[in-house]
């Protein structure tokens, strides 16, 4: 059986959307919203004495605040987390939400993409071929879709790395790196919190491999990044002392 | 005393009325109508359908429906495409085909799509369902040629072997060998994702004793001047894939595939297409008229050569194409293909700032305006406008699906410098059979006012760098009824409208938000009191405890279940649930 739980049907669909209707139902009681004020929670139920006509206080007479006309609703006392005002309004708060929905900064310096966008499957980017267009005007197939073109870089070109001996997988996105040393640092970095997790101590001796577009695996010790970088479809990390 | 008509029927004849319906919903709702009809229903349903891996256990499946031939499983979030969901998340097969190695062994068909399968798993459904057919892993990891080798050796009736886009570990071509050489009952084969070479040759003798087979779709190691042979050994075939699309033009190659196409009298979908030259295009010309599905999303050809091909392809149904068609050759899609229902415009270079192409809004809206089926769309433009929007909105109203990037995030409309929240909002309001929407550009709360109001059949959303407040996502949680799939990322939606609207994630699959401002405290909150609902916590910077609990969370993933909280979590995800506050601790 459907129970009601608690949509809000605005009851003329057409101009001004009107918030000022948010009731339901219910067959039971059921909860269908929350309040918390950092140390209780107040849950709203078809039993509730401070709503009147079986209506649930509407969204406007919670949230909106006349006084002031920011888009950002400003919230009331109920919604305070442990007595303390909304961070969420606080733009100087570090921990503003601003700053995660802001472009997706990465500590590796000069990206000016974002993960995940345009939202291409990256299959279609690892596999495609790239045309691109040489100084000379000409025009030059690139391989493995991470392609120079003009100097600017493909956005993003994530491979699988497995470490000897961890069961879960990682992806890296080779994009950000243009050396074996600054990629393998950030390999034993993601890495780092499941070996200390599991009490091993020394990353040293893991050696880094990769699988080429042959399909045959290659220590990247013996090759160049250039070669590298044109050929790889996955890496691993191996324990030095295994062959 | 005169029993009700329901129960006065035997149960083979209900059963046997039963079986006339396949689909899930309908059964669902028979299975309600009384307790007769529900145990009839349960122990004759064939096939099932489960959106969310982790929505119920194996266990709980067998339980109820005890003699399962078909099952589909669901596991990744949609945002794993991009890349957004980390490795190791979840979605495990192994669990699901260990129990059913048990408990179906009549099991025919399994799909799944985006789950993590093994060389064992793969092994195990091998050895253990003596009837199986149907094997399609989409999007699918974890898994190398090993397992296929499996596959290929020990399942004497299979039919279809689909990987779509899965990623293979390569380790050789001989898999394909594994096939015996008695067996003929391959009908489909898609192994497009294969990055390694197969055995030539015994693709060519695969391909040449099984008289059914219907779809192939080669790799792209698959080279051209081995393509006419193939289409020679198999003038049957209905779904083509070609390898790669490029060699040195020899005449005696080129009449030797032209000829070998002419020969395939019932083909009528192509695809594959990897590194076109153009000189080998005509080749397919003789065919093209009889196409109703054309997939060019790998030919960087351009746009005269496109025009050329598209333009013969009168019955064109489906088009997934490269924007190096541009706004010219979809006008001449626009007056060549008046079928056409399904349209997608890929990217060329979608990461240069600059168009690289001539395509625009008006490609779209030409072809709105010429192609009366047309109801499906995922296009990519650096452009877009609320006129235009609007136009394309009023032209096909028909429209169920309707996905637009535009490439820059918060880009507004071109002409006026406004939100497209007009444009979006004549799209929800003049198709009023909407089911998937995908919102790009600069848009407002305002957007998400006409979607809660417009959208009533609206069941998938897919939300970036839009929005200016909780009331965005407010609207949407409270408005669209049949929503059952959000994806959000990068937008300034928190608490409220969550907490506001807790109990619409019930009637959901599931919701997933990332860069977003969802605190922890909410989401534990969340997940204490609605025990019905998984809400897990995914956050790489180390456990949120570490943090204020007013500190958003990096990324949220909340689904209906009606199997409790999962034990398969890596590190860096954790379900909240009443234990948590003692678990985190």
């Amino acid at each position: 059986m459907e129970l009601q739980l608690g949509l809000a049907l605005p009851t003329n669909p057409t101009k001004g959307f009107d918030l000022n209707y948010y009731g339901y139902e219910p067959k039971e009681v059921v909860v269908s919203g929350l309040w918390f004020d950092g140390n209780n929670c107040y849950v709203s139920s078809h039993q509730d004495i401070n709503i009147d006509d079986n209506k649930k206080r509407s969204f406007s007479q919670a949230f909106e605040n006349s006084s002031t006309d920011r888009a950002v609703p400003r919230t009331l006392p109920l919604l305070l987390w442990n007595n303390r005002p909304n961070e969420e309004d606080d733009p100087k708060d570090p921990n503003n939400h601003h700053s995660l929905f802001a472009f997706n900064k990465n500590d590796d310096g000069d990206r000016d993409g974002v993960v995940g966008w345009p939202p291409i499957k990256s299959w279609r980017n690892n596999n495609n071929k790239r045309v691109c267009h040489d100084n000379q005007g000409g025009r030059r197939l690139l391989e493995n879709a991470y392609a120079y073109c003009g100097g600017r870089r493909s956005n993003s070109m994530y491979v699988k790395v497995k470490m000897e001996g961890v069961a879960i997988g990682r992806k890296i996105d080779l994009t950000l790196h243009n050396s074996f040393q600054t990629l393998t640092d950030t390999l034993i970095d993601m890495f780092q919190k499941w070996l200390l997790e599991t009490g091993q101590k020394n990353s040293n001796i893991y050696k880094l491999a990769y699988q080429d577009k042959e399909g045959d695996w290659l220590y990247t010790e013996d090759v160049s990044w250039r070669t590298f970088i044109g050929s790889v479809q996955r890496l691993k990390l191996l324990k030095s002392s295994s062959k | 005393m005169q029993r009700m008509a329901g129960s006065s029927f035997p149960e083979e004849v209900l059963e046997h009325v039963f079986s006339f319906i396949q689909d899930g919903k309908d059964r669902n709702v028979i299975s309600m109508v009384c307790k007769s009809w529900y145990e009839i229903e349960r122990w004759s349903r064939r096939r099932v359908f489960v959106g969310n891996c982790y929505a119920i256990s194996p266990r709980m499946l067998i339980r109820r429906f005890p003699e399962v031939r078909s099952v589909e499983l669901k596991g990744k979030p949609h945002f794993a495409d991009f890349n957004l969901v980390p490795e190791g998340w979840g979605g495990y097969v192994g669990p699901w085909i260990a129990a059913m190695a048990v408990a179906y062994p009549w099991l025919e068909e399994i799909r799944l799509k985006r789950m993590v399968v093994t060389d064992e798993g793969l092994e195990l459904i091998s050895k253990s369902f003596k009837n199986f057919k149907v094997l399609v892993l989409s999007t699918c990891e974890g898994f190398s040629t090993e397992g296929l080798a499996a596959i290929a050796a020990n399942c004497r009736n299979l039919r279809e072997l689909d990987l779509r886009e899965s990623d293979v570990e390569d380790q050789s071509g001989h898999w394909l060998s594994h096939f015996p050489d008695n067996y003929t009952s391959l009908v489909s084969l898609n192994i497009s994702c294969l990055g390694s070479e197969v055995s030539f040759s015994a693709l060519e003798r695969l391909v040449g004793r099984c008289p059914n087979l219907r779809t192939l779709r080669l790799n792209r190691a698959v080279p051209l001047d081995r393509l006419a042979n193939l289409l020679r050994r198999a003038p049957q075939l209905v779904e083509l894939g070609t390898g790669v699309y490029a060699s040195e033009l020899r005449p005696d190659v080129f009449s030797n595939l032209s000829g070998a196409f002419s020969g395939c009298k019932e083909l009528r979908g192509l695809s594959g297409f990897w590194d076109v030259v153009p000189g080998y295009l005509p080749a397919v010309y003789p065919i093209c008229s009889r196409l109703t599905s054309l997939n060019l999303s790998y030919a960087t050809i351009q746009s005269p050569d496109l025009i050329k091909l598209v333009s013969q392809c009168q019955n064109l149904q489906r088009l997934w194409v490269l924007d190096y068609i541009e706004d010219a050759g979809l006008d001449v899609l626009a007056a060549s293909c008046k079928d056409l229902q399904e349209l997608r415009v890929f990217p060329s270079d979608p990461y240069e700032a600059e168009p690289n192409v001539s395509l625009s809004e008006q490609g779209l809206v030409s072809v709105s305006a010429g192609c009366p089926k047309l109801e499906s769309v995922l296009y990519f433009c650096r452009q877009m406008s609320n006129a235009a929007l609007r136009t394309i909105a009023r032209n096909r109203p028909n429209m169920t699906r309707f996905r637009l990037c535009i490439i820059e995030p918060r880009t507004p409309d071109y002409v006026t410098l406004q939100p497209l929240d007009a444009g979006f909002g004549a799209i929800v309001e003049h198709c009023k059979d909407l089911q998937r929407l995908s919102l790009s550009g600069l848009l407002t709360d305002r957007v998400f006012e006409y979607i809660g109001t417009f959208a009533k059949k609206l069941e998938m959303l897919s939300v970036a760098f839009a929005g200016e407040s909780d009331l965005g996502l407010h609207h949407i949680l409270s408005g669209c009824e049949n929503l059952r799939k959000l994806e959000i990322r990068d937008c300034p939606f928190g608490d409220k409208a969550l907490l506001a609207n807790a109990a619409k994630l019930e009637t959901m699959r599931s919701l997933w938000m990332s860069s977003c401002s969802v605190s922890y405290g909410a989401c534990k909150l969340l997940g204490q009191k609605l025990p019905r609902l998984n809400v897990e916590v995914i956050d790489e910077r180390g456990h949120p405890n570490s943090r204020p609990e007013s500190c958003p969370v990096e990324k949220l993933y909340i689904y209906r279940t009606v199997a409790g909280p999962r034990f398969d979590m890596p590190n860096f995800v954790w379900t909240m649930d009443e234990d948590s506050e003692l678990r985190l601790s």
